[in-house]
């Protein structure tokens, strides 16, 4: 048992420190230094089991801090009221433990990394601090460095281990998600001397939903303050028309970072509009809600028409990221405010955000699948062409039977874990808005068609049409292991849910009071009156 | 253990054995216990499905014996509630308050501890045994769970599934005998070297596929929320989808596969917003009621229908304003707060629809038909399982278990889909010459009297033939693929003929099936014995559904629904007609091709033993029509809606038949139908044995009705034009959106930032370096100026000091005041 | 006869002044230039003493009188220095000839 201020520092700068002693490495031990940083993933994973392990489903009160387990601060910039605060709910817990799943698979994944290794390995180990520390800090100024701290070493994973338009990838990737960071930048100043100087999210949420008497932002304080993260977190997400970084960063950036960039990178839009655009900006995000589930619906179609046009493998499963991250959108902002406090509303927003939650966890395993089985077929035949695939089935079986799972997993097939995020996300619409909620699942028809027509081209068929034909050698072991513990978290998902829902749902449900008793001030007020 | 839990372990082992046969059969080869050319795998195979069928068959016979054999006789108390109300048209009413809706039930049921619910107390025999597995999630209120409902139709469709699934295995292990090589070769695959594709077979991998189908099928059957029979339907579609694709090197076949599952989507696309309707507006997925910590949850049956089986409408006049307000399992109208909880009328028909329209993907009905043709590309046996007896036999039993949901109004919409699907998919069947093409159609065309027959309120009538007809469809299947096999996959009749002489049995136990579904008797023969006519299953069933469209019709005046009782009517002539078509053609006559008919042989015993099972069946299964029990077990789920006479005047102006006024018009519906058959079969032999006229130069005549017929109605291009073509257009469109637009957009705004970066290096080096440059060099210049003062010469500095010194002075003297 | 006052005094300083500047203008023999630099001083001395007479600043302009020709005594030493590197130089104390200050 470690205390909670070391295992969850740990658990963010191991990674770090890991890279350090590979500064010392000899340049050629490729094996050494693969082992090394595998050896840190998996440490890191480790930590992230013990959390688990630690997490407690039924806290008693004294162990949370407004709902987080295993709060801790320190004072570190004093002068500015920074604190180096790390706490842990059931809102970061699944997506921390994703973290560390996702990352430890990548390195498994990056064995047929050649270039540069030493600086890959440490680049990556880097980038794992970072993603930890995104979801783990709960300072805004802390969140917002770990944020650009993940990005830099991102830059250079693209830049120099990509393909071929790998700078202009790279150079897109960065400006996008540094001008999210600017729009961030300036929403955290506003509320930082909006609330009396404060970075702490936690305060900053109360403030937010009028708990601090002393401070109380506006409703077009709000609004301005919301939008303004809200684009931060979508050029992430990403969503329709922040969404052309995806395709090219996917396309260019190597396998492992790739399923990286999917499994990871895209849920910290999600995370960042939960945990803090939400809370903090109450009144702003029930102001953009509507807004919010169109974009979101329109996601879905747009990224599935835009992947029924690709060409290009990879890029397919680039946009299918698009359409799949557009239900996490749709199921966060189906909030509609009832007449009154705990309207029966509430319970299909609760559903939404759950879902929302849910179809991250899943998409982080399918996406990063599907990813890692067209970075299989392009380690052997280089090169992503659709149409000049074929007859994959007859040459790698075993593996085409692992991809379809995987991609059905993606497909939302029922049992397998897409399923449960997209129904209920979908489920979760009516109640906002029905037209909506008819195109969302409108949504499932087209998934299918480009699912299964890729299937078609890339596996099925006599033969195989491309070049380098003989490289497609059975799977090796490595990869076999990566496929297996995907598809197995997949199926394990998609049959109990309630897994996952168990640690998700008591957070969600206080984040959805909490916001919804928060747009109801006066009902509030008479209720303490009443009380009193 | 009490009876429910008897069930329910064994109906689950029944349902989770074929995924355990899934997995190692997938696995065969790669644990190693089984070989490429070993029969190992499909012996487990049927192993489990066999064990399944011996468990779902202990389960209805202890099920039987549970309620004392109650549901097997055909003292059917349907009948004896329309008929102690005989002629009082509003005797319904008068019903006493039965639990769940179930006509009989003496009181209303006590719900078991756990989360159990039967629909009845002990002392009774429950209508139905339900429970939950475990809980897939929680919101509030809102719980997803996955459930089981057994009540004598779960038990029928279990028994029937795995029984005629076993059947399918044994026939199996004889027809895919050819994957049992290392070199398999592939005729219909096409190198472009011109010789064919060989790879190895693929035995173990086609069983895995058929028993994953066999879980899902069961599960779906088992299902006791409607969320859950969403996730098996899916289930079923993708094990569809796999066993379509099964020759996955074949191009046709991987996109019949995705044909199936895309179109099935289409359907799902529905369902799902039915899911959602149910969702928001019931606030549950279940069909029954549980009590947990004294809270009742009610279900969605009790919900729309309360304790006595009618829906609660509210008096408004104006269609969009009225509701259906809820009620619980004792039929009290819920509250929440002070307002009572209520479902808009136009709603429920919406949920209704919704969830309908995943029954019409799945059931291959009219407008998503068109995938269930092209299907036939899977191997035989699963066109069998899959493709006629169980999986689009589905959406039938969707229709029929959530009947209780229905408002009359989408009944009306169930039949005519129903009623035109049939019609159809008979004239299709009609000019087609591939003989599993055949059967298709006449799939589609059965599977739409189902729907009509539920449509038109004779809800058992519609199941009694999903049941008969799985038995002599899935037996002429597998009489087809006798016949490919035997003919070394040929598949076109028009290269058939005189087969029964090389293939007796295949050929006699193939007319006992379309004798069946041609629906012929012997009229007065049987009449001493069972009070019924003599006949095959098919009649009876068929009979039964004609009899309620025509008492339907005979209730509504409006002459439009005349429709829904001479379109069937016809379409029985038809349906005689082409199924005797398929077999002269193939059995009887001369052989037209005289190198296939040399080939053919009869199949081992293995592969026949099957078709006498199930001729058997297809023969007897229905004995008695609807005194018999097989109409009776059904009948026995029958829920107050299909049993009574049913009105509504909201949307469309309905009557639905109660069992009264069907048996009223049984002899004459009866009379026509048999009539109709006989017409058909008459003209076949006429046509095509006797050949009285060619048939070809009927075809020339007609060469614009025929060439559309082939053309399958023309759906197929109309879909491509109107959905395919449009959904790859705005595909790209999207594409270029991206990559013209908002990628444009994004390069522009990077080429303005250069452009702009320029000007201002232009301005930094112009202007501001310019300007200290000017300041630096006017000084220099300036004092460069000044060199020329700097004469050295002695004399004139000092002629400057003087001057300068008087200048000062002058100054001095005229600046300073005095 | 009236007695001589200070306006005599400074009446001959400004002439010897002016004769010294003239001298140093005019002259192109280096000497001439010094002797102009000693008029000019002297003229400049005379006003010293003159004004140290006339007004009551007490000995003050006697004492700076006597300190600038003790400078010009010093002053004269170097300049003739000058102007004999000058002659051996230049062959010539012609001070145009020196102009190699010129800017």
């Amino acid at each position: 048992m470690l205390s909670p201020e070391y295992l969850l520092t740990l658990i963010v700068f191991l990674p770090a420190l890991w890279s350090i002693p590979l500064l010392w490495f000899d340049g050629k031990a490729s094996d050494a230094i693969r082992y090394f940083g595998l050896l840190g993933t998996a440490l890191t994973f480790g930590l992230t089991l013990q959390l688990l392990g630690q997490y407690d489903l039924t806290p008693a009160p004294e162990q949370l801090h407004e709902g987080m387990q295993f709060y801790f601060a320190k004072e570190w910039i004093p002068n500015w009221n920074v604190n180096f605060s790390l706490g842990v709910d059931g809102i970061s817990l699944p997506l921390v433990l994703l973290t560390g799943l996702v990352s430890l698979l990548a390195m498994i994944a990056s064995w047929s990394i050649e270039k540069h290794l030493k600086g890959y390995v440490i680049l990556f180990l880097i980038l794992e601090t970072g993603m930890m520390g995104v979801f783990l800090s709960l300072d805004f100024l802390l969140f917002y460095i770990f944020w650009e701290v993940m990005l830099l070493p991102m830059y250079f994973l693209i830049g120099v281990w990509g393909g071929p338009r790998r700078e202009y990838a790279a150079i897109k990737f960065f400006l996008y998600t540094l001008a999210g960071g600017v729009l961030m930048l300036i929403a955290m100043l506003m509320l930082y001397f909006g609330s009396g100087n404060s970075f702490d999210l936690l305060y900053l949420a109360r403030v937010g939903q009028g708990l601090e008497k002393s401070f109380l932002l506006s409703k077009e304080f709000q609004i301005t303050a919301f939008l303004l993260l809200f684009i931060g977190f979508a050029i992430k997400l990403p969503s329709f028309p922040f969404h052309t970084w995806l395709p090219d960063a996917h396309v260019e950036a190597p396998t492992p970072i790739s399923m990286i960039l999917a499994g990871v990178l895209l849920k910290m839009g999600g995370y960042g509009i939960i945990r803090i655009a939400f809370p903090i900006c109450p009144l702003g995000a029930q102001y953009c809600a509507y807004g919010m589930v169109a974009l979101g619906v329109f996601s879905i179609i747009y990224g599935a028409f835009a992947a029924l046009a690709q060409t290009d493998f990879k890029r397919l499963v680039a946009y299918s990221s698009v359409s799949h991250m557009g239900y996490v959108l749709l199921g966060l902002a189906v909030w509609k405010v009832g007449e009154k406090a705990g309207d029966p509303n509430l319970h299909y927003w609760r559903m939404g955000v759950n879902a929302a939650m849910f179809q991250m966890i899943a998409h982080g395993i399918s996406s990063t699948g599907m990813f890692f089985m067209v970075g299989i077929l392009y380690d052997r035949v280089h090169h992503r062409d659709l149409n000049k695939f074929g007859g994959i089935a007859g040459l790698m079986p075993h593996y085409t039977g692992l991809a379809a799972g995987i991609f059905f997993a993606g497909l939302g097939l029922p049992g397998l874990c897409g399923f449960i995020g997209e129904i209920f996300s979908v489920l979760s619409c009516w109640s906002f808005d029905k037209t909506l909620a008819i195109i969302a699942a409108s949504g499932v028809i087209l998934t299918a068609g480009y699912i299964l027509w890729t299937m078609q081209r890339v596996y099925f068929g006599p033969v195989y049409k491309g070049p380098h034909g003989e490289a497609l050698v059975p799977l090796l072991g490595r990869e076999k292991f990566v496929a297996y513990v995907l598809l197995a978290f997949a199926i394990a998902l998609g049959v109990f849910p309630n897994a996952l829902f168990q640690y998700m749902d008591p957070s969600i449900k206080t984040l959805v009071d909490n916001l919804d008793a928060s747009v109801h001030p006066q009902l509030i007020e008479t209720a303490t009156t009443l009380v009193q | 253990m009490d009876t429910g839990t008897v069930l329910r372990n064994l109906l689950t082992l029944a349902w989770l054995l074929p995924l355990a046969g899934f997995v190692a059969e997938i696995y065969a080869l790669q644990l190693r216990w089984s070989h490429r050319l070993s029969k190992a795998p499909a012996q487990l195979a049927v192993a489990c499905i066999g064990a399944g069928f011996l468990c779902s068959l202990s389960a209805l016979l202890y099920w039987g014996s549970q309620t004392g054999w109650a549901g097997f006789s055909p003292a059917d108390h349907g009948h004896h509630a329309s008929e102690e109300h005989h002629g009082d048209e509003h005797a319904d009413e008068e019903m006493p308050p039965a639990d769940a809706l179930h006509p009989s039930a003496p009181e209303a049921g006590e719900h078991a501890a756990e989360g159990e619910s039967h629909g009845h107390t002990p002392a009774h025999a429950p209508k139905f045994y339900a429970g939950t597995f475990y809980k897939l999630a929680t919101f509030g209120p809102l719980e997803i769970t996955l459930d089981w409902y057994i009540d004598s139709l779960t038990l029928v469709m279990f028994t029937m599934v795995t029984f005629i699934a076993t059947c399918i295995h044994l026939f199996a292990m004889g027809y895919m005998k050819d994957e049992l090589t290392e070199e398999y070769e592939d005729h219909e695959v096409h190198l472009p070297g011109g010789h064919h594709f060989t790879r190895p077979g693929r035995f173990h991998r086609f069983f895995a596929f058929l028993s994953l189908f066999c879980f899902a099928m069961l599960g779906l059957v088992l299902a006791g929320n409607i969320f859950q029979v969403f996730i098996f339907w899916e289930l079923v579609g993708v094990c569809s989808f796999l066993l379509i694709g099964f020759y996955v090197e074949r191009h046709s076949a991987s996109t019949a596969a995705n044909k199936a599952f895309i179109m099935n989507r289409v359907g799902d696309f529905g369902f799902l917003i039915g899911l959602m309707i149910l969702i928001t507006s019931l606030g549950t997925f279940r069909f029954f009621d549980v009590t947990e910590d004294h809270v009742e949850k009610t279900g969605l049956f009790s919900l729309v229908r309360g304790n006595d089986g009618k829906l609660d409408v509210s008096d408004d006049k104006s269609v969009v304003q009225s509701v259906v307000y809820l009620r619980d399992s004792q039929g009290h109208r819920l509250v929440d707060g002070t307002t009572p909880r209520s479902i808009s009328y136009l709603l429920l028909i919406a949920a209704g629809l919704g969830v309908f329209a995943g029954s019409i993907g799945k059931s291959a009905q009219f407008p998503l038909q068109t995938w269930l043709p092209d299907a036939m590309e899977g191997p035989t046996p699963v066109s069998a399982l899959v493709h006629s007896a169980t999986m689009v036999a589905a959406g039938v039993y969707l229709a029929g278990r959530f009947y209780p949901m229905f408002p009359p109004e989408v009944l009306l919409g169930i039949a005519y889909i129903g009623c035109i699907t049939l019609f159809v998919a008979a004239t299709i069947a009609v000019v087609a010459t591939d003989i599993k093409k055949v059967l298709a159609y006449s799939t589609i065309s059965q599977l739409g009297y189902m729907m009509l027959g539920i449509g038109v309120g004779g809800w058992a009538a519609g199941l009694f033939h999903l049941v008969t007809h799985a038995f002599f469809k899935s037996l002429m299947f597998l009489c087809s693929g006798s016949v490919i096999a035997g003919c070394h996959h040929v598949q076109d009749m028009r290269q058939m003929g005189g087969l029964r002489h090389k293939m007796p049995l295949t050929a006699y136990t193939m007319l006992v099936g379309v004798i069946a579904i041609a629906g012929l008797a012997i009229p007065g023969v049987g009449n001493a014995l069972f009070g019924q006519a003599l006949a095959f299953s098919g009649f009876h069933s068929k009979d039964a559904i004609v009899a309620s469209a025509l008492a339907f019709t005979e209730l509504n005046s409006n002459q439009l629904h005349r429709l829904l009782f001479v379109v069937p009517l016809v379409t029985a002539g038809i349906t005689a007609f082409y199924m005797f078509r398929l077999w002269f053609m193939t059995f009887a006559g001369q052989p037209r091709d005289e190198h296939v008919y040399e080939h053919a042989h009869e199949n081992p015993a293995i592969m026949t033993l099957p078709l006498v099972v199930l001729s058997l069946l297809a023969a007897g299964c229905a004995l008695g029509g609807e005194q018999g029990w097989l109409y009776s077990l059904l009948s026995y789920s029958e829920t107050v809606p299909a049993v009574e006479r049913l009105a509504s005047e909201r949307v469309a102006s309905i009557v639905l038949p109660s069992h009264h006024d069907v048996h009223d018009v049984h002899g004459m519906a009866g009379g026509l139908a048999l009539f109709a058959a006989f017409a058909g079969t008459a003209t076949a032999y006429l046509l095509y044995c006797r050949k009285v006229v060619d048939p070809d130069d009927i075809r020339r005549q007609a060469g614009g009705v025929y060439d559309f017929l082939v053309d399958k109605w023309r759906f197929d291009t109309l879909y491509d034009v109107a959905f395919v073509r449009p959904c790859l257009v705005i595909g790209s469109w999207c594409q270029g959106f991206d990559q013209k637009v908002l990628d444009v957009v994004l390069h522009a705004s990077a080429a303005i930032t250069v452009v702009v970066s320029k000007w201002e290096r232009t301005f930094d080096e112009g202007m501001i370096d310019g300007l200290v440059n000017l300041v630096g060099n006017s000084t220099t210049n300036f004092g460069r100026s000044l060199r020329v003062v700097q004469t050295g010469r002695l004399r004139q500095y000092v002629m400057w000091i003087a001057v300068g010194v008087v200048v000062l002075f002058a100054a001095l003297f005229t600046a300073l005041p005095k | 006869m009236e007695p001589v006052g200070l306006n005599a005094y400074l009446f001959v300083g400004a002439v010897l002044f002016v004769c010294g500047i003239v001298c140093m203008a005019i002259k192109r023999n280096g000497i001439g230039v010094l002797m102009g630099v000693e008029l000019v001083l002297n003229g400049a001395n005379l006003n010293f003493v003159a004004f140290a007479r006339y007004t009551p600043l007490g000995l003050d302009g006697q004492v700076i009188a006597l300190f600038v020709i003790v400078l010009a005594a010093a002053e004269a030493a170097v300049a003739l220095a000058i102007a004999l590197n000058f002659y051996n130089n230049h062959l010539s104390i012609d001070v145009d000839r020196g102009s190699e200050l010129q800017g």
